[in-house]
């Protein structure tokens, strides 16, 4: 660093270049404008949001396996030579039903003790399975938003939600889930009621205090003076905010949905024999899974049903950290 | 460098900084070569805009940067060391709270909620004076009796939400005093008050000031606080100090655009009947490289080379020196903005009392 | 702070007298084969009518809710009609308890010493190695069904380390697994929040004065994170408990415990109702005894509380 004198008696902090073209010591236009734009931000959330999710390694590799497991399960029975879940095979040669045969290269993932083809049977039970469990997280999402936002928003309602969501949340779910499956006796539909009946506490009582929160905040204030309606302050000021959460807890209810499926098959309230489901493919394998030879019952089901689960829930909460705005950076 | 007064006495020595940020992906730069000295037992101001860098500068004295910064380049002599060589926890913790302690903005946030606020003071005397728990109360009792806390025998057992904001601040006052620092760094420290305990804490700033003799520095955007506390001034933009020197130099002859700008904007000095000036534009996006003068772009009284090269030091006094090419001999004379006039011919007026012997109205 | 626990004591009451109310009612809905058992189809409608006035059925819901707690306070909860035929409810349920008592308080216990530990040092290492495989286990726990990792502990520990697969009351080292697997759930529901507690707390503001006094990391996790993390951790014991309560269930039917749970699944099959209907109040009563217990907990670690009147859900 040189240090040049200055005829003002101090010192210049940088070497300049030896002579300053003295037409630059002229006035320069002024353009009120050129100093709006420099101050531009380029932050888009959602490209954000894809960027840290992006990064996340891990999730995404959960994304591509349950994608290509996901569109196996939905395109498997459109491939040649698949067999019926439900049929019973018997071997042409004997007559007799092929029960229990390890995996060989007729039945990929063998047969159960009555003879249906195992690999059938467990990609028809995995679109059952995922089938119930869409169901029961869209009808959670709907009720628990629609709950919560009104719980939130409109306070008179707040005493008697409360009250409401007080007495549901005190009773252990699995009891509602007994209860309710006990009395209206084991089915499809009594599964995915049973199922939504308290799932939709957990999604209402967050977005409820999100919406205590963001309520009052001047920007609301400041629609409603203008005369928003209430419908159209939560649609449009409220809920964009809540979509990583509302996306993480429908993420997370299909995993919930297999595991509460599994236990009520257990418990003898699942879902007909007749109809193939992971929870039933479970528990037939349970029931053997002392004969290590017939083992592979039990496996398989247990494996197909492990990778779904463990992939939504990566994916669930990797999206939520993606999409919480803290993380962008 | 930053001048040195004659006989000043430099406690920290800032030159050259250079602080960078990743911040999605790509590179901000914070500071951009920023240099300041401060005397030991004065009170200087950083004041700047919102996004200036002025906090940041600071933290980068107790290393307290957010994990995605870092010092680029540059020096900070404190106590014959380079600060910015500190890589280590442990060579900072010599440093925090011991030599140089800060008070925060938000005394809201500022103390832990579940936490007796005696014990938060008493922390810190068992931490660097070495008491035990008995003496570290006592000590932290007669601190707040200090700060100005009634009844502090009592309520040092109580918890922060049973004090208002003012009460809060001079707790973390305390806290900080307690470490009986050689540097106080106040960021804003009554930004979040009411006007009427924002006079009470400066005046409990700078009677401490008298007792234990420390160096502070304030960071404000408020040039009311300023004017009521500094000793000198630093003025930060876009990440660099762009001018510097003694209060009354930069109330009554500032010298770069910005400062002309930054004073003009007070309400208090708007000319009536006119309306009340606001710069125009925006400060720099700093992810970009910036050539010349970073005000270049909303600086009417800008010439060509603003936007060319950078303007290097100029001094206008030994105490008092600005970044303005307008500074340069071979610049066209300018006369300051109708508001700093105003203000000139006021000080000039009041100086002539002073002059005269007369007492000031 | 007495009259917060008794503000509280009452709200749970009331909650209680609700949900035990509300259950009774719903129960009202149950099939009624439930309360004839095989001989359902040898009555003729006019018996089946007759035995359900002789039990009361048939009265309006008031009536039988009146009766209903008139009883309970009497200690009477109904006989067994399938399970145990004719023999009363309280009797066939209280030798169980002390075996969902022990496990249940057993499992709580060992999930609070192991997951907390496991969370803090998932948080004090954050990213690094111990953090890793703590996700891992979490996300294996929560993602996986308990239905499913407990049978496979079942197969495949009990041969690995020997030990019984079914419970036996004089084999101790029959106790250890079901405690365990237990456990399992809670560890992981502790680790996870006070994780994510204490990473929520380091980035509060208080930290930053804190650091800016000269404490160390290592002071600033144990002194102010840990300690004001550990407070909303005390709201989640109730949903720990409840927690265990829906694994008891399972868990006690796998390895044969002679406990509630285990009832609970027996009866469900056989269709007792009234066995089944006192069942569910017992466990939810213990749920709401969680619920207010983890908020006196609360009130006691946390000074803001005593002094807020707030009514809010919980």
């Amino acid at each position: 660093m040189s240090d040049i004198p200055n005829p003002s008696g101090g010192l210049l902090k940088k070497p300049l270049p030896e002579a300053i073209d003295p037409g630059l010591f002229e006035f320069a236009e002024f353009d009120q404008n050129a100093g709006e734009r420099i101050g531009y931000s380029n932050y888009s959330y959602w490209h954000s949001t894809f960027q840290v999710f992006r990064k996340n390694k891990v999730a995404v590799v959960a994304f591509w396996i349950l994608a290509l497991l996901l569109a196996f399960t939905f395109l498997q029975p459109l491939l040649p030579g698949q067999n019926s879940a439900t049929k019973i095979n018997i071997d042409p040669a004997t007559g007799v039903q092929m029960r229990n045969r390890p995996p060989d290269a007729q039945f990929w993932f063998g047969t159960n003790s009555i003879g249906q083809d195992l690999w059938a049977r467990i990609w028809s039970g995995t679109r059952t399975s995922l089938l119930i469990g869409l169901i029961v997280g869209i009808i959670e999402m709907v009720v628990g938003i629609i709950y919560g936002a009104l719980w939130g928003y409109v306070r008179k309602l707040d005493r008697l939600c409360t009250e409401i969501y007080n007495v549901l949340n005190n009773i252990p779910t699995t009891i509602i889930l007994l209860l309710m499956a006990y009395i209206l006796r084991p089915g499809f539909r009594t599964m995915i009621i049973a199922m939504c009946a308290t799932g939709w506490l957990g999604l209402a009582r967050f977005v409820r205090n999100q919406i205590v929160i963001i309520r009052d905040r001047e920007y609301n204030l400041a629609s409603r003076c203008l005369g928003t309606s209430t419908g159209r302050i939560i649609t449009h000021n409220l809920l964009p905010y809540l979509v990583s959460v509302i996306m993480l807890q429908t993420a997370l209810s299909i995993p919930s949905t297999i595991g509460w499926e599994v236990f009520l098959t257990y418990i003898g309230l699942g879902l007909p024999v007749s109809t193939p489901s992971l929870g039933n493919l479970v528990n037939e394998g349970r029931l053997i899974m002392m004969s290590p030879e017939l083992r592979y019952q039990l496996i398989f089901p247990t494996i197909v049903l492990s990778i779904i689960t463990i992939s939504f829930y990566l994916l669930g909460n990797a999206f939520a950290d993606a999409s919480d705005p803290r993380n962008h950076v | 460098m930053d001048g040195k007064t004659v006989d000043g006495d430099i406690i920290l020595d800032v030159r050259d900084l250079v602080i960078k940020f990743n911040l999605r992906g790509q590179t901000l730069t914070a500071i951009r070569g920023a240099s300041l000295a401060v005397e030991r037992g004065e009170t200087i101001a950083i004041v700047g805009e919102s996004g200036s860098g002025k906090s940041v500068f600071t933290k980068s004295f107790i290393g307290m940067l957010d994990k995605n910064g870092w010092i680029d380049s540059g020096s900070i002599w404190f106590e014959g060391a380079d600060l910015t060589r500190y890589k280590t926890e442990k060579e900072w913790l010599g440093v925090r709270g011991k030599k140089i302690s800060m008070v925060f903005q938000d005394p809201m946030t500022s103390l832990n909620p579940l936490k007796a606020i005696g014990k938060q003071i008493a922390e810190v005397y068992e931490l660097h004076h070495g008491m035990d728990k008995k003496q570290a109360s006592e000590a932290a009792i007669s601190m707040l009796e200090r700060v100005g806390i009634p009844n502090a025998g009592e309520r040092h057992r109580q918890y922060p939400h049973e004090f208002s904001g003012g009460m809060r601040q001079r707790v973390v006052i305390a806290i900080a005093m307690a470490c009986t620092p050689q540097i106080l760094i106040c960021d804003e420290p009554t930004t979040a008050l009411d006007v009427t305990i924002q006079a009470q804490i400066l005046d409990l700033i700078r009677s401490l000031q008298a007792e234990y003799g420390f160096t502070t520095i304030y960071i404000t955007h408020d040039l009311g606080v300023v004017a009521n506390v500094a000793d000198r001034v630093a003025v930060m933009y876009a990440g660099k100090i762009i001018e510097c020197g003694k209060a009354e130099e930069i109330f009554y002859d500032p010298r770069h655009p910005y400062t002309w700008a930054l004073l003009s904007s007070l309400p208090q000095l708007g000319i009536k009947g006119k309306p009340l000036f606001s710069i125009s534009g925006t400060p720099p996006n700093l992810f970009n490289e910036i050539t010349g003068d970073a005000f270049a772009p909303r600086n009417p009284y800008a010439l060509k080379v603003d936007f060319v090269y950078e303007p290097p030091i100029f001094y206008v006094s030994p105490t008092h020196w600005a970044a303005s090419w307008l500074l340069d001999p071979r610049a066209p004379k300018v006369e300051p903005p109708e508001i700093i006039q105003q203000l000139q011919d006021s000080w000039k007026v009041q100086n002539a009392w002073l002059q005269n012997g007369a007492e000031q109205p | 702070m007495t009259k917060y626990i008794l503000k509280r004591l009452g709200q749970s009451l009331v909650t209680l007298f609700i949900v035990v109310s509300v259950v009774f009612l719903l129960m009202r809905l149950l099939p009624v084969e439930g309360y004839f058992g095989d001989g359902y189809d040898k009555l003729t409608p006019e018996q089946r009518t007759a035995a359900l006035q002789r039990m009361g059925l048939l009265d309006p819901w008031y009536v039988q809710l009146g009766r209903f707690y008139f009883n309970m306070l009497k200690g009477d909860l109904g006989t067994s009609i399938i399970y145990r035929r004719d023999v009363p409810v309280v009797e066939i349920i209280a030798p169980r308890i002390p075996y969902s008592f022990y496990f249940g308080v057993a499992a709580t216990v060992l999930a609070l010493i192991v997951g907390l530990s496991l969370g803090i040092a998932m948080a004090r290492k954050k990213g690094r190695a111990a953090d890793k495989v703590g996700t891992g286990y979490i996300v294996l726990i929560n993602a996986v069904p308990s239905a499913v990792y407990l049978l496979f502990i079942q197969l495949y520990l009990t041969s690995l380390f020997s030990l019984p697969l079914l419970f036996d009351r004089y084999q101790f080292r029959s106790w250890i697994l079901p405690t365990i697997s237990l456990s399992l759930g809670g560890t992981a529901g502790y680790a996870m929040w006070i994780r994510r507690y204490m990473v929520d707390e380091l980035n509060k503001d208080y930290i930053k004065l804190a650091m800016s006094k000269g404490l160390s990391e290592k002071k600033i996790m144990v002194r102010h994170v840990m300690r004001n993390a550990f407070v909303p951790m005390a709201q989640y014991l109730p949903a720990a408990i409840l927690s265990t309560i829906s694994g008891s269930i399972y868990i006690e039917s796998l390895y044969s415990i002679p406990g509630m749970g285990g009832l609970l699944v027996d009866v469900i099959q056989r269709q007792d109702n009234p066995m089944v209907q006192a069942l569910v109040l017992i466990f939810s009563s213990v749920g709401i005894i969680g619920l207010f217990l983890g908020d006196i907990l609360m009130a006691i670690f946390d000074p803001r509380i005593k002094l807020v009147k707030g009514e809010g859900a919980r």
